[in-house]
């Protein structure tokens, strides 16, 4: 799953990507980082060929910030703050459950690779306390009670997408020719989907995506691989839908498309990035 | 040239001087045990630290990285600088207690019986004077810090065997936990033959192919 | 989004945009900072947008997402302007309902704020004594600007500052202008800003310049950094921006805990406007002044926020701090001269420029000026961050701001600056707070984390938990600072769990003053204070503890018991939960806790519906 191409090609790419930048080691370890889930000891020997920096001081670089992990890391991530203000309201109790409940010390994979657990010095939310974090969702008021539950939710794993309160259907059309993207003859999510026709890597054809605002469920010609960054375009006046904006979280372009009702949704472009935003006419200023 | 006063005494010393050199010119004594000649200075194990200023704005620092400035007050010896020094030992000794030269430092300090701390024996104060050794003088960089807080701890990347070691033994040369083992080859300095008896503290983490003594002293410790 | 090439063309957008805001609409603002949105205030804003476009109120309504308010107790909250009308708790249905009354002009009396003391409800936000007592120089812009879009905060009045001095200033003005100010740093130590500044102007910039803002907020407990971070990034653009117009830096970095990422994303987001905008960039506005700030995310270390550390990390190396002189100002990142200072310092800057020095300095103490941010959290009824001016009372804060206990237990003390601070008693609560009264009851201002403790509080547990933390923390390089936390930690947990004796307090005390003497940096030099101000203000309960092996607050577990009171029905949910089924007891009737398996882990307390489980 993780390791399509040698390590060494992958590990060279992002090195080449941190040339000349600031602190590049840290930043470098952290892409790789996010790239394989924890920092393989051959990645770091590759990185230590090629910048020149002793692998010595990678290590210790690597050892000495708590967010690097030398080892793999599970499908979940659970972080419990043990901050002061979680502390006061009980927040040790929760690590405790959380131990017992996944049988695991803080830092350690469950055997089955499904979670690590992680103590953390302070998230910020202390307003909230005690706070878990699992897969970056917060938690806010956690008792040990409740521990149980939300390590179910993460088992049940996929999240189903219907439309209620907070998950509605928008229509949607061009920005340039403002035709309508909508195609109600074919339901994603239960409702009519958007249809565009794409571009990557030498292929073209068709892009059909759920309606549903917060879905990101989507059906193609082609399977496009993660972390692609296809280029879309109206199927009826053949414009490239592209912003000026690029994506905060990735950096790929953004996707912009027309609501009807007035107002902008914006997509990233980038396969598995779940970067979105959605804009309102009279919303801005 | 930088004038100061060390001890009320006054001194001048060329830009760029640390306290500690200073005050050795007038030959007043510091100790310190992360401090070596020819290495870059450290101040990791604040044995060596002094007091300067003056008023509320008196403080302790490491003479040994601080650098002389104009009109700068030293005190090398005061009540301060000696309860920071006899508490540090004492910390050192609850450590690291077979070390000699903590014993001889904590001798040399006097008055010392003891400390009120649960016994350790660690075989590492990460002083650093290794890794230093081993980079700077040695060009080779095999060894440094890893980890930090109280996991803090010094070795080779995967505390695996290190391409770039040259097994030269320069690190143990300079180790003032595990130097028993290193004036074993000189007897009338060896305290108390204890290497003989024990393998050394960093056996397990510089295996039998980094003994640098030359010819072999038949201690037998590389056949564990 | 065009890029500026002139002050002309700024003022002609400045105009346009503040044309574009008269509009008058109510517009419906929903705080989305990652307090919020761990509330659900996600989902609400969802329901809002679908609400707009579903009764087609895109033109009638305006909807505004900003950063953190403050009042993180009612989050999920909305905020109508102009008007000010208040929603705490806001849930998806209340808001469908709350789109529709804004529509029609009306306001939903039933959702209102209501006054715990007098059960009144209360409309509008500034009536409620949360924040009726607070001077929102900072957090107040949070509530007008949507962080991510450079249009808005221009419109209220952003980057105008700049283009001020761009146009007319000089130099030094500016630095005798912060001066004059008396802004002090906000991130803990309190070294007048404009002296830095001045120190930085008079170096030699031949090899260029840096500005740091030191946005690794690591002191747990404090987080009104992340608040202006994620709710007005460009207030720190453009505080950095005016300091490099007064030190003639060209590059600035800010150097974001790798824990925000929310405030990593908008600033993200706010620096790539501000660079497409052309006010950020080479000969920014027309003008000579070229700066640009690169990001750089942390990566899980406390030490980083101390400056030398910083820097190492910022080049990409072990946070170790180093000895200080040479000073940053002197030898900084890359050996260039660098100025750091923490993110709420910088935000202050533009608004020391707009309101003018002699304004900004008629708020506060003699020697602490402007407002400061607090994050008034732990045993408080209302959490969240407050500005206040220096010099207001921590009874006034505590009580009438934070609206006084969270239940029926009595405050004991406050905890601020972190790890390197220290509690202040309830006895003290006079104290009116600045950096130097602070420092002189033995705290400090630190970032300004404010934690309130209660009687269910143990003072030494607190100083253990500091202890724990530092011990992990330190970057380990000092022997005294690695050590001697290490053994403070092991004499406290000598001491709560009962094998404290005298003599092992009299070395705590020698200790802690030792380690305080004698580390480095500011790190070691402070990881004292939990310890000593506990036992300067607590040390009773340090010897209940030792003498009578007994933990007055019920912390402390292997000084405390568990048992079942009157109050159980024997509805079994603690038996269930129970991870050692130490508990026994029929159906219906009471359950009984057995002391030889019990681990005191506080489950059946936690799911305790009838307040039966005691501890003692």
């Amino acid at each position: 799953m993780l390791v399509a191409k040698p390590m060494s090609v992958d590990v060279s790419k992002i090195v080449r990507s941190h040339e000349g930048k600031r602190g590049k080691l840290i930043s470098l370890l952290q892409d790789i980082q996010s790239r394989y889930n924890y920092l393989p000891r051959e990645a770091l020997e590759v990185v230590a060929e090629q910048t020149g920096i002793p692998l010595v001081d990678i290590y210790g670089v690597a050892t000495f910030y708590r967010s690097f992990s030398l080892t793999p890391r599970g499908s979940h991530l659970v972080s419990v703050c043990l901050g002061t203000a979680c502390h006061v309201r009980g927040g040790r109790e929760v690590a405790e459950e959380l131990e017992r409940q996944l049988q695991i010390k803080p830092g350690q994979t469950t055997t089955d690779n499904e979670f690590t657990l992680e103590t953390v010095n302070c998230l910020g939310a202390c307003a909230l306390g005690p706070i878990v974090v699992l897969d970056g969702r917060y938690f806010s008021k956690v008792s040990p009670a409740r521990v149980k539950q939300i390590i179910k939710s993460a088992r049940a794993g996929k999240e189903e997408h219907t439309a209620d309160g907070h998950v509605f259907p928008v229509k949607v059309s061009c920005p340039r020719c403002n035709h309508s993207l909508m195609d109600f003859s074919h339901q994603i999510d239960g409702h009519s989907s958007v249809r565009m026709t794409m571009a990557f890597g030498g292929k073209h054809g068709w892009l059909r995506l759920s309606s549903l605002y917060g879905s990101f469920n989507l059906e193609s010609e082609y399977d496009i691989p993660l972390d692609t960054v296809v280029n879309l375009f109206c199927p009826h006046c053949h414009a490239e839908l592209i912003s000026a904006n690029v994506c905060p979280l990735c950096g790929a372009p953004m996707v912009p498309m027309l609501v009807i009702g007035g107002g902008m949704v914006q997509i990233c472009a980038r396969r598995g990035c779940k970067e979105h935003r959605l804009d309102l006419n009279g919303v801005n200023v | 040239m930088i004038n100061l006063t060390i001890n009320g005494l006054s001194v001048s010393v060329e830009e760029g001087t640390t306290i500690l050199e200073a005050a050795q010119q007038l030959g007043f004594p510091i100790p310190t045990l992360c401090h070596m000649e020819g290495l870059t200075p450290y101040g990791a194990c604040r044995l060596c630290v002094v007091e300067i200023g003056e008023g509320p704005r008196a403080k302790l620092v490491s003479s040994c990285t601080y650098p002389a400035q104009e009109g700068l007050k030293v005190r090398t010896a005061s009540q301060r600088v000696l309860r920071a020094r006899k508490m540090i030992l004492q910390l050192m000794l609850a450590s690291c207690p077979q070390s000699k030269t903590v014993q001889d430092l904590a001798s040399k300090f006097g008055g010392i019986q003891g400390h009120p701390f649960r016994q350790e024996y660690e075989d590492c104060l990460l002083c650093g004077l290794c890794v230093r050794m081993c980079k700077e003088q040695m060009m080779s960089g095999a060894i440094g810090f890893r980890g930090r807080g109280k996991d803090r701890s010094i070795g080779t990347p995967f505390d695996i065997r290190s391409d770039i070691c040259r097994t030269c033994g320069g690190c143990m040369y300079v180790c003032p936990a595990c130097q028993l083992r290193c004036t074993y080859n000189e007897p009338e300095k060896a305290v108390c033959g204890g290497c003989q008896n024990l393998p050394p503290p960093c056996m397990e983490k510089f295996d039998d192919m980094s003994c640098y003594m030359d010819p072999c002293v038949a201690c037998e410790i590389c056949k564990e | 989004m065009q890029s500026i090439r002139s002050l002309d063309d700024f003022q002609t957008l400045q105009k346009r945009l503040k044309v574009d805001t008269a509009k008058n609409l109510p517009v419906i603002v929903i705080p989305a900072s990652t307090c919020a949105q761990a509330s659900g205030a996600n989902e609400i804003i969802r329901v809002a947008k679908r609400e707009i476009l579903q009764r087609n109120l895109s033109e009638k309504v305006g909807l505004r997402i900003t950063g953190c308010h403050g009042f993180c107790q009612m989050e999920p909250n909305v905020l109508i302007e102009p008007r000010g009308t208040f929603y705490p708790k806001v849930g998806m249905k209340q808001m469908a309902r709350i789109v529709e009354a804004v529509g029609k002009g009306e306001v939903l009396e039933e959702y209102l704020y209501r006054d715990a003391k007098t059960g009144r409800r209360i409309e509008l936000a500034r009536d409620i004594p949360f924040f009726a007592r607070q001077v929102r120089f900072l957090l107040g812009q949070n509530e007008k600007v949507d962080p991510i879009r450079i249009y808005n905060y221009i419109a209220n009045g952003g980057y105008a500052a700049l283009a001020r001095l761009l146009g007319e200033g000089r130099p030094a003005d500016v630095i005798e202008e912060v001066k004059k100010s008396g802004l002090r740093g906000r991130g803990g130590a309190g070294f007048p800003t404009g002296l830095k500044w001045e120190a930085l102007a008079r170096q030699d910039g031949r090899r260029g310049k840096v500005l740091v803002c030191n946005a690794d907020e690591g002191d747990p407990g404090a987080y009104m950094d992340r608040a202006v971070l994620e709710g007005n990034p460009h207030a720190i653009i453009e505080g950095m921006l005016l300091g490099a117009f007064a030190t003639g830096a060209e590059e600035g970095v800010v150097y974001v805990r790798a824990e925000y990422p929310l405030a990593i994303k908008h600033l993200i987001i706010a620096l790539d406007q501000a660079r497409k905008l052309g006010l950020l960039g080479k000969n920014i506005l027309g003008s000579s002044l070229s700066f640009d700030i690169d990001l750089v995310k942390g990566a899980g270390a406390f030490v980083c926020g101390e400056e030398t550390a910083l820097m190492r990390s910022i080049e990409g190396k072990m946070g170790e701090p180093r000895q200080r002189p040479p000073f940053p100002v002197e030898r900084g990142i890359e050996g260039k001269p660098t100025a750091i200072n923490n993110v709420e310092t910088w935000a202050n800057v533009p608004l020391i420029i707009n309101l003018g020095a002699e304004e900004f300095a008629r708020v506060g103490t003699k020697n602490s000026k402007g407002t400061k941010i607090f994050s008034l959290v732990g045993k408080i009824s209302n959490t969240g961050l407050v500005e206040v001016p220096m010099g207001m009372t921590i009874k006034e804060i505590v009580h009438e701001i934070g609206g006084g206990p969270e239940n029926s237990v009595p405050i004991k003390a406050v905890q601020t600056g972190g790890p390197s601070g220290g509690c202040i008693p309830a006895t003290h609560f006079d104290l009116r707070i600045d950096y130097d009264s602070l420092a002189e009851a033995g705290s400090i201002m630190g970032s300004g984390g404010m934690i309130v403790m209660d009687e269910h509080t143990c003072m030494v547990d607190v100083a253990k938990y500091f202890m724990n933390f530092l011990q992990d923390e330190s970057c380990g390089k000092c022997y005294v600072c690695r050590k001697g936390t290490q053994r403070m930690s092991e004499i406290l947990d000598d001491i709560t769990s009962g094998r404290g004796t005298m003599e092992q307090l009299q070395t705590l005390e020698e200790l802690a003053q030792v380690v305080k003497d004698a580390s480095m940096c500011g790190l070691g030099q402070t990881a004292s204070n939990p310890v000593l101000s506990t036992l300067r203000y607590f040390r009773e309960e340090y010897e209940a503890h030792i003498r009578d092996r007994r933990c007055p607050a019920g912390v402390c577990r292997d000084l405390i018991t568990f048992t079942i009171n009157e109050n159980c029905n024997g509805c079994g949910a603690c038996k269930l939960a129970c991870p050692e089924k130490a508990i026994s007891g029929k159906k219906k009737e009471p359950h009984f806790i057995d002391m030889k398996k019990c681990i005191k882990c506080g489950m059946c307390r936690s799911v305790c519906k009838f307040d039966a489980v005691d501890v003692r």
